[in-house]
Formats: structure tokens, C-alpha cells, sequence
């Protein structure tokens, strides 16, 4: 039974299928629903995902119904047919996908039949539920890949082996989604795949029409992505792997690694890659043996995010950094065996490091864990206090991290406090980027 | 004006017979205001559009204006999505909030997160563990509990939850009611938001009554409340806009309380204690001091906005008049429009004869036109997100503006591009959201309103002028952009009317 939320960091599933459209060129969203939910929905989601802005036809100029209670009286259908006509007529896109807010799905609009009233229009329409009540921006992405996968992407029975597709990371909900994909990519690419990442830097629609040829899809995610991949599967026949979100030489190795396994790549093609990487990796690294160990820059951590970066970002820290991440926090809706398979991510770290990781969505919290897993200080003469420390988390945590006097590094959604433009976390360069940013932000009054 | 007893504020397209849909010239809208055409039986009251761009909705905006309050917990009663929009709200309201208090706290939110089950058994078991939550863990002294659609489609009583809750907890529990569907007038959202406050905010302030008082307390006392007045605020408006505010009416020998944003919930009980409530637009507050009037007879100003010169002079003037303070008011407005005048001279030199396109809340972009006159720049359009007879009065200071377009539209940047398409203006300046549409238009842009900026009273003047030279120095960004960036509309669009999309526009 799900509860109320203290300052959500996550849109609704509209909002998670605008977001995911904004990421496809030239697709037009046209909205279902009352007159402020998109509206209402971009002012979250530009904001919140380091200023990602309206793009090509979002933010206001995204076409809505706008049915308000007047229009109920006689159903929202007709008013939607009009929209559909003539956002046809006006926006020019190659993809028109129709977007559910609640109060149309609650007075019953039957939107597949008005959509299937369009299948002779010369650019697709697809219908696609997506009432906020259904749940957060991850399911808007699922939801969205789901109708793409059915309706929109044309079933290849011949594979192309050494194409693959990458799923599981969510555009906006992961600011530096963009950036992330590429750097996924360009790993990948090194074991001399073809990669479709359906959001990545020069990709386009036909990218995604054609993701049905791949032989694998690789989920880096254990929690979103995986019905995508199930879904592909079942509809295409294409298997799936899931390695989780690697950040730093050694899980980027690993999930090259996996990758190679799954394909039957020659698994000293991968080694050799690897090491080059590592490598390179390094070589900047090695630049922080001055600072780190001249001012002693090892610091606790807190670490506040989703269910990709939390665990990714607490690994990358301890092992990589030699850090000290004694706090984290999930915020993800997430059921029991999805907080098995996160937690499971923590188990092992190289340092021998076990933070303690609470499942909790409420933002009102992390002060709360943040006094039970560390001894408070009762005036003692000598206390052992979890200082210095660093908070990664999201703007939500400035407040928390102020009043420890800890620095904050906003990373997880929302991130209104920093512009993202093609920044990455992920993998071997995204991790060069991360380790620059915290320790910039060490280094930033000197 | 009573609407008190009813549970929530009808919608303005009910009350005010607001428009959203119209398309034609200055003379025209004022033409058809004298026809009737926007009244309850008239041809533009229920004007729409067969294509429609999302444009907002009263939930969206009643936040922007309760977000503001300090020492609130703000609970939306809906499903995850709604007031998601908070998130852009996080950093500056909290420092918003410090200018005005430095212990100030940012927001807190929580959504009840109603889902399929709860929009089947209805959200009251969440609306109460959120309400409890809430008060336990913030201490707040008000709980807002602002419900989007989705309760008011289940037809959750929230009213009587609320009132039964309030029992249990210290935090006073104020019920908003702004579901989004019930009305295509965002501005529907200030009666929502003053309809809650009205009805629990706004009382006598209990003042200690002592057993011996001197006359000369009690003369004090009353002197002081004969030279205060209320100036209603309004979200959009910057700390130095209030300090300009209160600068000129201090100099006529006025006290200015500021209400509603980022007042305490107690301040609106010693607003009573006042002479004159001010309204800074027509727009915000008409709802609320009426009522005030009604029910307490604190008698209202509104006409104009302090926006521009002219309307400035008409602002201090108008509220002088009230008291008497006339010659002192003449004597302040010569002085400051001496000054102003010797200052915006190099602008003028730079600007005069550009072309400008106004966009955004009706009062605000007609007086805002008011500035480009005395700059003698030209208005080639504007666009207004609703009308209603409250712009009326702002046409006075201006000139020759009868044939100068004007669109009637909620946002709708579909519309604003074919306009400027056809207009090119040197210049627009337009309420936030659409820009990723109008930067591509590659003109220089300057923001209708902005919270960390002046744009009121004679300092705001000098303020636009300065910007506006500003961003008219450079917009390359603009300019490259629309270079190698497409719009989303198509090439037919631009050939066609720019208000082919409304219906009912037979009319004009
Ligand atoms: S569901 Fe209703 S209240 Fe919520 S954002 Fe949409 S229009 Fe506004």
C-alpha cells in the first residue's frame, strides 16, 4: 500500500513519458488531459533536470486538449479528435504519440478508438495510458517504450549480430542522461558493437524503428529498463542482460565484461580493452595523489539518490576513492525483491565498506537516518564525528548538508542548482567527471 | 461580493466572464467590451481553440502564490505529478523567503500520491497520515491542503477530513480548493488561494486589552491604523519592487504592509488593522478585498499597476487622493519624474523607433508599454493571457494603440510565433515559458516580470530601460540559435491567419 511523499523527486507517469518524447527527435507528445498538466509537468522536469528546457515542441508549446469541466459534460472524445487533427495540421514531426493525464482516464475517454480513427494519417499516431495515478516517471518510460515496442517498432526476425540496444537509463529522471548514454556507447563500441541507445547524441527515430535487428538488449539498470527488455523480448525475440549502472574503471570493466560473456565475444578482446581504459583512467587519477594526500581528502559521504545511482556512486566512492559512504538512501518506489537486488549491490564492496542503505522516499528522512547510524554527540570532550563528510544527493539535501556544514554535490533528481548540458557520470570518463566535481568542490575556496 | 459560504471560488469565466480566445486589434477588444460580447450571453465569453498548446492550470498557479508563505507546509492532495512544478521553486523561495525573514525555511511539500487503488476507495486515509506527518514532523503553524483533480473527481469530502483533523493538530489547516479542470482561467487560481485565506486566515487579531489605556494610546493607536494601507503583492514582484513601493508611499507619509506572498499566516489578521487595501492589478486581488470590504469595510483601491510613468503618478495619486495627501503626492511625483526624466535620456537615444511585442498577464504587458512609449519605441502587438474589464483602465496611458494587434491566449506559443513571424518586432518581452519557441525567432528578449529584478515604480523605469539597451546590445545567442535550430511548426502555419484556430472568432 503506497503512502503520501515528502517532497517527491520524480515526476508522475506523464510527466516520466514527456520527458522520455522530449529525448526522441521529432516526436510530437499531444496531451490528453487538463489544462495544466503540461505545463505543470515541464516546470518540473526543465528545472529539475539541470535546465533540460523545452526543446523542439515541449514546455508550452507541447499541444494539450486542455478538456476542463465543461468539455466532461460531453466527453473529452470529440475534443480530442479535433486536437489530433489539427496538431496534424500545424506541428511537424514524424512520430504523434497521445498522452493520458488522470481526469480524461477517470471520466472514461476512450482513447484507443479515437487514435484508431488517425491509422490512415501519413505519420503514426500512437495511444499510450499515462494517468499520473498510474505512477512516477519511471513508469512513464516504461510506458512509452512499451507502445514503441508493440506498436511502433517492426518486428526483424533476422538479428544483426553485434547490434545491441541499451536500456535503463531514464531521460531527465537521470540528468546527465545524455552524456551517460554516450560514454555507455563509446565503451561499447570499443568490443566493436553497433549500439542504439533510442536517446543518445545523433540518434533518431529510425534508430529506434530499426532497435528490432539488435541480439541483445543490455538493461544497465536492475530496476527500470526491465520490462522494456521483457517486453522486447516477448514481442522480438531478443534476450536481455541486466548489469546494473557502472561508474569507475572496475564496474566498467565488469560490465564489459558481462556484455562480452552474453555475446560471445572473445573475452581477451574485452581484457585488452579494459585495460587500456584503466589505463588512461589512471593517468588523470594520478594527478589527485598530490591533493589528496597532501590536505587528507578522504571524506565520509552521504548519499542520497535512485536505485542507478545510489549504488553506482556509493561503489565508485569507496572503491575508487577510498571514501567512506556510511549513509545511503534510495528514493525509488521500489517493492520487496527490487530492494533485495539493490541492496545485493552494496554487499560487496573491494574496501570492505558497508554503508548502511535505507529505502525511503521521503525527503524529511535522511536527517532522521543520518542521527540513527551515527552516535550523537552528548557533549563529549572527544567525540567521533562523522566529519568531513560530502552530500551527493539532490537539491533537496542543501538543507540537510547546510546544516551539517558538509558540501553538497547535486547528482540525482531534481538538480536545479547546476546546468547539465553533455556531462556524463557513467562509466570511465563519467567517473573522471565525478571525481573532478567532488573534489572541485573541496578545492573551491582555495 | 459574497461567495464565502460556498465551499470553493467560481471560476472566471463564470464570475468575470474572462476570455481566453480572441484575436484582433486594440480597438476592436475595446469595441467589443462596450458591445457585451465578452458578457454571460455574449458571442467571446466561452471562446476556445480547436488546436491548443498545454496552458496551465489554477492548481499550478494557486502554488506559486501559497509556496510563498512562510512557516506552511503545503500538502497537494493528488496524484504524484501534480505541483511537481515546486521543484523550480526550491532554491529561490527560500531566498526569497530570507529577504523578507532571515530564519525563513524553503518549502515542503507533500503529495498525498494517489493511485489506482485510492482513486477507486478514494485518498482520505493518505490525506490524513500526510496532514498528521506534516504537523509532527515540521511543526508548521498553517497545513495548506491544496487538492488537484483527481479528489475532486473521486468527490473526497476534504472539507469535513480537514475539519475533523484540525482537532488533532497544532498547525492551523487551511483547504485551497484549485482542481485544475474546473476552469481554463489560470487567474482563478488568486480566488482559490484568498477563498482559503478568507475563510481561515483572516480574522480580528486578538489584541490584549488593557484594564487602563491612556487616550493618547488609543489615539496612537488609531493614527496608526488611519496612515496604513495594504499593498496586495503579488508572486512576480521582486524585493525591490516592494522597496520602491514603499519608498513612495513612506514619502507621503503612508506605513505599507505587504500581503499575501511571503507573509506570515498571522500577518493576514493584522491586515485588518488598516485603512486601504491597494491592489498592484486587477488580476490578483479583486476577490479578496472585496470580501474585505464586505466583511470587515476596509474600504479597496484597484486601477492601475505601478508600471510605467504615467501609471505610477495614477497609482500614488489615486491612493493619496483617499487620504488627503494630494499636494504631497504632486510634489513627489514632480520631483522623481524630473529625475527619472534627465535619466533616461541616453536610452532614448538608442531606442526610440524600435519595434516591441508584448506578451503576458493583460495589466502587466498594456502598462509595460507604457515605459517603450516614453523610450519612443513602437508597439507593434500584444498578447494577453485572458482578458477581462480590468484592462480597460490601462489603455489610458497610452497612445495610438487602436490598430496595434492584440492576441488573447493562455500561453499558446503556436500563436505568438506566427505573430512575430508576421510582425518582427525588434524586441519582445514576454512572460516566462515559450522561449524555447521565441529564442528561435532569433530577436532579443527581455522577461515581462522577474522576481529577482525591479520593474515597479519610477526606479523599475530606469531599470527596463537599462535592460532593454542591454539585451538589445547583444543577441547573438538568440540569433545563432534560430540559425541552426528548427521550430516545430509547420511552413503552412505561418501562411495562415494567426487566430484561424479559435472558435467562436466569427464575432470580430
Ligand atoms: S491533474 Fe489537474 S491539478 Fe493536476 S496538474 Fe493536471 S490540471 Fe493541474
Amino acid at each position: 500500500m503506497s503512502k503520501f511523499v515528502d517532497r517527491p523527486r520524480y515526476a508522475c507517469a506523464l510527466g516520466g513519458a514527456l520527458a522520455t518524447l522530449r529525448a526522441i527527435p521529432r516526436v510530437i507528445p499531444i496531451i490528453h488531459a487538463s489544462t495544466g498538466c503540461g505545463h505543470n509537468l515541464h516546470n518540473a522536469i526543465n528545472p529539475g533536470a539541470g535546465y533540460l528546457g523545452g526543446g523542439y515542441c515541449g514546455g508550452l508549446a507541447l499541444p494539450s486538449s486542455n478538456v476542463a469541466e465543461r468539455d466532461v459534460v460531453f466527453g473529452g472524445e470529440t475534443r480530442l479528435k479535433e486536437q489530433i487533427a489539427s496538431t496534424l495540421e500545424i506541428m511537424d514531426g514524424d512520430l504523434y504519440m497521445v498522452l493520458t493525464g488522470c481526469m480524461v482516464e477517470m471520466i472514461g475517454d476512450d482513447l484507443d478508438a479515437v487514435a484508431s480513427e488517425f491509422e490512415d494519417s501519413e505519420k503514426p499516431v500512437i495511444a499510450v495510458h499515462t494517468p499520473s495515478f498510474r505512477g512516477n516517471s519511471f513508469t512513464g518510460y516504461e510506458l512509452v517504450l512499451e507502445s514503441l515496442i508493440r506498436r511502433f517498432i517492426p518486428k526483424q526476425p533476422q538479428k544483426e549480430p553485434g547490434t545491441v540496444n541499451v536500456l535503463g537509463i531514464v531521460p531527465a529522471q537521470d540528468v546527465f542522461w545524455k552524456g551517460n548514454l554516450r560514454e555507455i556507447k563509446r565503451l561499447l563500441e570499443r568490443l566493436g558493437l553497433r549500439v542504439n541507445t533510442f536517446f543518445g547524441e545523433g540518434e533518431t527515430l529510425d534508430d529506434i524503428r530499426n532497435s528490432g535487428k539488435a541480439s541483445l538488449n543490455i538493461v544497465v539498470s536492475d530496476v527500470y529498463g526491465i520490462e522494456a527488455a521483457r517486453e522486447f523480448e516477448d514481442i522480438h525475440g531478443i534476450p536481455y542482460i541486466v548489469t546494473g549502472f557502472p561508474i569507475g574503471a572496475d564496474a566498467a570493466g565488469e560490465f564489459l565484461l558481462s556484455v562480452a560473456d552474453a555475446l560471445g565475444i572473445d573475452g581477451s578482446q574485452a581484457e585488452a580493452v579494459i585495460e587500456s581504459e584503466k589505463q588512461v583512467y589512471y593517468e588523470y587519477l594520478e594527478r589527485l595523489a598530490d591533493i589528496y594526500n597532501d590536505l587528507d581528502l578522504q571524506r565520509y559521504a552521504v548519499v542520497v539518490g535512485d536505485s542507478n545511482y545510489a549504488p553506482a556512486i556509493s561503489r565508485f566512492l569507496s572503491d575508487d576513492l577510498g571514501w567512506l559512504p556510511e549513509l545511503v538512501v534510495i528514493t525509488d518506489f521500489l517493492d520487496e525483491s527490487q530492494k533485495n537486488t539493490v541492496a545485493g549491490r552494496f554487499d560487496n564492496f573491494e574496501s570492505g565498506v558497508r554503508p548502511n542503505v535505507r529505502f525511503d522516499t521521503d525527503a524529511s528522512s535522511v536527517r532522521r537516518y543520518m542521527a540513527e547510524i551515527w552516535p550523537r554527540n552528548r557533549n563529549e570532550r572527544y567525540y567521533d564525528s562523522m566529519s568531513p563528510a560530502v552530500v551527493v544527493g539532490s537539491v533537496y539535501e542543501r538543507d540537510l548538508a547546510e546544516r551539517f556544514g558538509f558540501p553538497l554535490l547535486t547528482v540525482s533528481f531534481p538538480v536545479t542548482n547546476r546546468v547539465v548540458l553533455n556531462r556524463a557520470y557513467a562509466g570511465t570518463s563519467g567517473a573522471l567527471c565525478l571525481a573532478e566535481d567532488l573534489f572541485g568542490i573541496l578545492a573551491a575556496g582555495r | 461580493m459574497n461567495y464565502l459560504d460556498a465551499k470553493s471560488a467560481p471560476a472566471r469565466e463564470d464570475r468575470l466572464k474572462t476570455n481566453i480566445a480572441f484575436g484582433g486589434t486594440c480597438a476592436q477588444i475595446r469595441g467589443c467590451i462596450r458591445a457585451g460580447c465578452f458578457s454571460g450571453k455574449g458571442c467571446l465569453n466561452l471562446a476556445d481553440r480547436r488546436f491548443a498548446e498545454t496552458q496551465g492550470c489554477q492548481f499550478t498557479l494557486s502554488l506559486a502564490i501559497l509556496n510563498t508563505l512562510r512557516n506552511a507546509v503545503v500538502i497537494m492532495h493528488a496524484p504524484i505529478g501534480c505541483g511537481a512544478c515546486s521543484i523550480g521553486n526550491v532554491g529561490v523561495n527560500k531566498t526569497f523567503k530570507q529577504l523578507r525573514d532571515p530564519s525563513a525555511e524553503g518549502v515542503v511539500w507533500l503529495s498525498t500520491n494517489l493511485d489506482e487503488v485510492d482513486v477507486i476507495n478514494g485518498g482520505e486515509r493518505k490525506l490524513r497520515e500526510a496532514v498528521l506527518y506534516a504537523d509532527r514532523e515540521f511543526r508548521p503553524e498553517t497545513i495548506i491542503v491544496a487538492n488537484g483533480c483527481v479528489p475532486a473527481l473521486i468527490g473526497d469530502d476534504i472539507d469535513s477530513i480537514l475539519a475533523d483533523l484540525e482537532t488533532q493538530t497544532a498547525a492551523k489547516i487551511v483547504p485551497i480548493h484549485c482542481e485544475g479542470f474546473k476552469t481554463k482561467v489560470m487567474a482563478t487560481a488568486y480566488d482559490a488561494v484568498y477563498h482559503g485565506i478568507l475563510k481561515k486566515l483572516t480574522k480580528k487579531p486578538e489584541r490584549q486589552q488593557y484594564l487602563a489605556e491612556s487616550d493618547l494610546d488609543k489615539i496612537r493607536e488609531q493614527y496608526r491604523i488611519s496612515r496604513n494601507v495594504n499593498v496586495l503583492n503579488v508572486s512576480s514582484m521582486s524585493r525591490q519592487d516592494e522597496l520602491e513601493l514603499q519608498r513612495l508611499l513612506n514619502a507621503i507619509g503612508l506605513n505599507v504592509t505587504f500581503i499575501p506572498c511571503y507573509a506570515e499566516p498571522e500577518d493576514f489578521e493584522y491586515s485588518l488593522e488598516s485603512s486601504l487595501n491597494v491592489s498592484i492589478c486587477g488580476t490578483h486581488d479583486d476577490y479578496f478585498v472585496e470580501h474585505i470590504r464586505e466583511n470587515y469595510g476596509v474600504p479597496f483601491l484597484i486601477d492601475t499597476i505601478p508600471i510605467g510613468r504615467k501609471n505610477t503618478d495614477r497609482w500614488i495619486l489615486k491612493i493619496a487622493g483617499h487620504f488627503g495627501l494630494e499636494k504631497e503626492a504632486q510634489r513627489l511625483i514632480e520631483v522623481e519624474n524630473r529625475l527619472l526624466d534627465e535619466s533616461l535620456k541616453p536610452f532614448r537615444k538608442v531606442l526610440a523607433g524600435k519595434r516591441a511585442f508584448l506578451a503576458g498577464g493583460e495589466v502587466r504587458i498594456v502598462a509595460t508599454a507604457e515605459i517603450l512609449q516614453d523610450l519612443g519605441m513602437e508597439i507593434v502587438g500584444f498578447k494577453a493571457h485572458h482578458f477581462d474589464r480590468f484592462i480597460e483602465p490601462m489603455f489610458d496611458s497610452l497612445d495610438n494603440v487602436d490598430d496595434v494587434v492584440i492576441d488573447v491566449a493562455t500561453n499558446q506559443p503556436f500563436e505568438q510565433s506566427n505573430l512575430l513571424n508576421r510582425l518582427k518586432p525588434d524586441v519582445l518581452i514576454t512572460h516566462t515559458g515559450g522561449n524555447n519557441i521565441y529564442a528561435k525567432h532569433g530577436l532579443p528578449i527581455l522577461p515581462l516580470f522577474g522576481p529577482s529584478y525591479n520593474y515597479m515604480g519610477y526606479s523599475g523605469v530606469f531599470e527596463v530601460a537599462r535592460r532593454l539597451n542591454r539585451v538589445m546590445r547583444n543577441c547573438q545567442f538568440n540569433k545563432k540559435l534560430s540559425r541552426y535550430t528548427r521550430l516545430p511548426f509547420r511552413k503552412e502555419w505561418y501562411e495562415k491567419d494567426p487566430f484561424a484556430y479559435i472558435k467562436n472568432q466569427d464575432a470580430v
